[in-house]
């Protein structure tokens, strides 16, 4: 494998999450992380979906909007260098389908969560705060934005 | 299934290309797959950042750790993680000339794949699936080798020269003259490289103004060549003519983006047999596209040359249409004649322009002549100029062999993709592991080939691709095939599930995006 071999596609990333199967595998991963969550005896029911919402946005914010850059090496000359795979997602072209796809899917996680946890005080204030961390990022107003330089360089 | 497409009385014969649907159990795994790799690829950086492991690349010396640091660690990523564990597969030195049999340098990594030591061991006589040797040049012996040989201690070995300045040799001219009635155009010019051919030639052609319309799996060169020249350029979806024909509109109603001026010239970049995926340009339609838009076309023969055709003169003849359409007829000599070099073939206004603007013309020295007549030896073989038949019968085997192997490869239940009279055979592997394991059982049992990964496809799309000779003999091919079958039972690689998807259906993104310079 020529790794970084020029060819028309210079940013592999960029449709990456439109290739086949991969929405499926990602609602699969999150299914196959609720029911683990769920076998473990210790975590109630509620408990358990408030884990799955957590962990699926702490994953999400992690690899979409932390992480900047691609895994290999590309021919646009550091273009795509400071910014998150988010950002990359079909050039930074709004509102196409992966970029809807990803934005309503917390939002029905955490949907199905509110309904779990029978609407408990503690867990709405921790999905709710932890869908924000999730939501804000995919704004367009907030393409490229750096609150406080972090994460800028 | 094959779907049969006689568009309209352009095509003369039944183009049968199919691209099969990945199945949607393999591309979940596969993401799994590269999922796994990925979290493993972490903790192994964290491993190696907390010395726990010992780290194997290379690192910034302890005084310059306050530095701004020169690389990215993160774009090292995919290199350090998936590619060295797999990279036993890739660069193996081979020691014998490689014709259908070949020798390799046996090799041994006592730490993963980091480092390599030679045991000292040659494996012989390894069936050779991997080069570009269509028709069979690539010999160490034979007429070819022995005019080379005469030339080599006639002329020596260099040149020391540019094209221009005190290289020209009589050997390039007569070569330029026999090119030139091989492919039918009026003159033709020869480089010394086949890269250096598209990149230093495209700026040449065209330059900012002008519009290059090339294909989504162009190859590196032509890529270079259209960004060097400062054109515009805009990628139509693959042998897609719908698409093209939708670009060829939208310029010549719009013009240039700002000023909406017409395009100086419009230029179509294709390939002959595009190598990724084994699929053959649409050469009539694009041709009719060409007369209707007024454009000009720039074909790149460099594996259809030689391959293709009843003669062997191409995909111009393959598909029964007159050299005098193409405007640009490029290919190269690395392929199908054993030598090195590349083409470009056309008007003589064309050729003599590009003799004093060519950069390659200028600056790069000339061909050197043992290669030279290499080419030129072969080039008479294959049209029958040397008093045998041999040529003919290499042509017609090549055409034998690519329908056989194809045809039991098929029947065995792998996904191939392209079009069924294309040499070159991708067998889809997808998943990143088996990338190594077929690469490396296929060593085991004494068979070269050549398997490809992301990013040089798309990210499932991970392909072994093979390379039929007519050097091949059919015991040859049957070996490969049994082991070949073998291998797929061992890694359940037979996908199919002989539902061909027609031609016009293949599953493309809706849309894609480009990127657009600001």
């Amino acid at each position: 494998m020529n790794v970084g071999v020029a060819h028309s596609e210079v940013n592999p990333n960029t449709r990456v999450m439109n290739s086949r199967g991969m929405w499926l595998t990602y609602a699969l991963g999150v299914g196959m992380l609720h029911i683990v969550l769920l076998s473990i005896p210790f975590f109630s029911v509620p408990v358990a979906w408030t884990l799955t919402n957590v962990i699926h946005n702490l994953g999400m914010y992690v690899f979409l909007h932390a992480v900047k850059g691609t895994p290999f090496e590309t021919p646009d000359q550091g273009k795509a260098r400071l910014l998150t795979h988010w950002e990359q997602l079909d050039y930074g072209v709004q509102f196409t389908s992966s970029r809807k796809f990803f934005t309503i899917s917390p939002i029905i996680l955490y949907f199905l969560t509110s309904f779990y946890t029978k609407y408990d005080p503690t867990h709405f204030i921790l999905n709710t705060t932890s869908l924000l961390t999730v939501l804000i990022p995919k704004l367009p107003q907030l393409h490229g934005v750096r609150l406080f330089g972090i994460n800028k360089y | 299934i094959n779907h049969i497409v006689q568009n309209g009385g352009l095509y003369k014969r039944p183009f049968n290309e199919a691209f099969e649907e990945t199945p949607m159990l393999v591309a979940v795994l596969t993401y799994v797959g590269y999922g796994v790799l990925t979290l493993f690829g972490y903790l192994r950086d964290f491993m190696r950042q907390w010395k726990i492991e010992k780290c194997q690349n290379a690192t910034e010396r302890e005084e310059q750790k306050d530095f701004v640091p020169l690389y990215q660690d993160f774009e090292n990523f995919y290199n350090r993680n998936l590619y060295m564990r797999i990279r036993d597969s890739w660069n193996r030195p081979i020691c014998s000339v490689p014709g259908a049999k070949v020798d390799m340098m046996e090799r041994v990594s006592h730490d993963y794949n980091w480092t390599f030591t030679y045991t000292g061991r040659v494996i012989k006589d390894i069936i050779n699936m991997g080069s570009y040797n269509y028709l069979g040049f690539a010999q160490k012996a034979g007429p070819c080798q022995e005019a080379a040989a005469k030339v080599l201690s006639q002329y020596g070995a260099g040149v020391c020269s540019t094209r221009q300045e005190m290289g020209n040799l009589d050997k390039h001219e007569e070569l330029e003259k026999l090119v030139a009635r091989f492919l039918g155009v009026e003159s033709a010019m020869a480089y010394g490289m086949g890269f250096a051919t598209n990149s230093m030639n495209i700026p040449a052609l065209v330059g900012k103004g002008c519009l290059i319309l090339s294909d989504e799996l162009n190859h590196a060169s032509l890529v270079l060549g259209a960004r060097l020249s400062g054109a515009t350029i805009r990628i139509f979806k693959h042998n897609n003519m719908q698409s093209l024909e939708k670009l060829l509109k939208d310029a010549i109603v719009h013009g240039q983006p700002r000023t909406r001026r017409p395009w100086k010239k419009i230029l179509i970049l294709v390939e002959g047999i595009y190598s990724m995926e084994g699929s053959i340009v649409r050469l009539p339609e694009v041709i009719a596209l060409k007369k209707k838009y007024k454009s000009y076309l720039y074909l790149d023969e460099a594996h259809s040359i030689g391959a293709l055709g009843p003669t062997g003169r191409g995909v111009v003849e393959y598909f029964g249409l007159s050299p005098e359409d193409v405007d640009v007829m490029m290919g190269t000599f690395t392929k199908s004649f054993g030598a090195a070099g590349g083409y470009i073939g056309g008007k003589k206004e064309l050729i003599d322009y590009l003799r004093t603007y060519s950069h390659s013309a200028v600056y790069a020295t000339s061909m050197s002549p043992p290669v030279v007549e290499q080419i030129i030896t072969s080039v008479k073989c294959i049209m029958g100029e040397d008093g045998t038949t041999v040529g003919e019968a290499r042509v017609q085997q090549l055409a034998e062999n690519t329908r056989y192997f194809r045809r039991r490869l098929k029947e065995m239940g792998f996904i191939i993709y392209g079009n069924e009279d294309s040499p070159v055979v991708p067998l889809m592997l997808y998943m990143p592991a088996k990338i190594g394991a077929f690469g490396r059982e296929m060593l085991k049992r004494n068979i070269g080939v050549v398997v490809v990964g992301f990013p040089a496809t798309p990210i499932i799309e991970s392909r072994a691709r093979f390379c039929l000779s007519a050097a091949h003999t059919k015991e040859m091919l049957d070996t490969a095939l049994k082991e070949i079958n073998e291998v797929g039972d061992l890694l359940q690689l037979k996908y199919s599930r002989r539902r061909l998807v027609p031609l016009l259906d293949r599953p493309f993104d809706e849309t894609t995006y480009e990127e657009t310079e600001d």
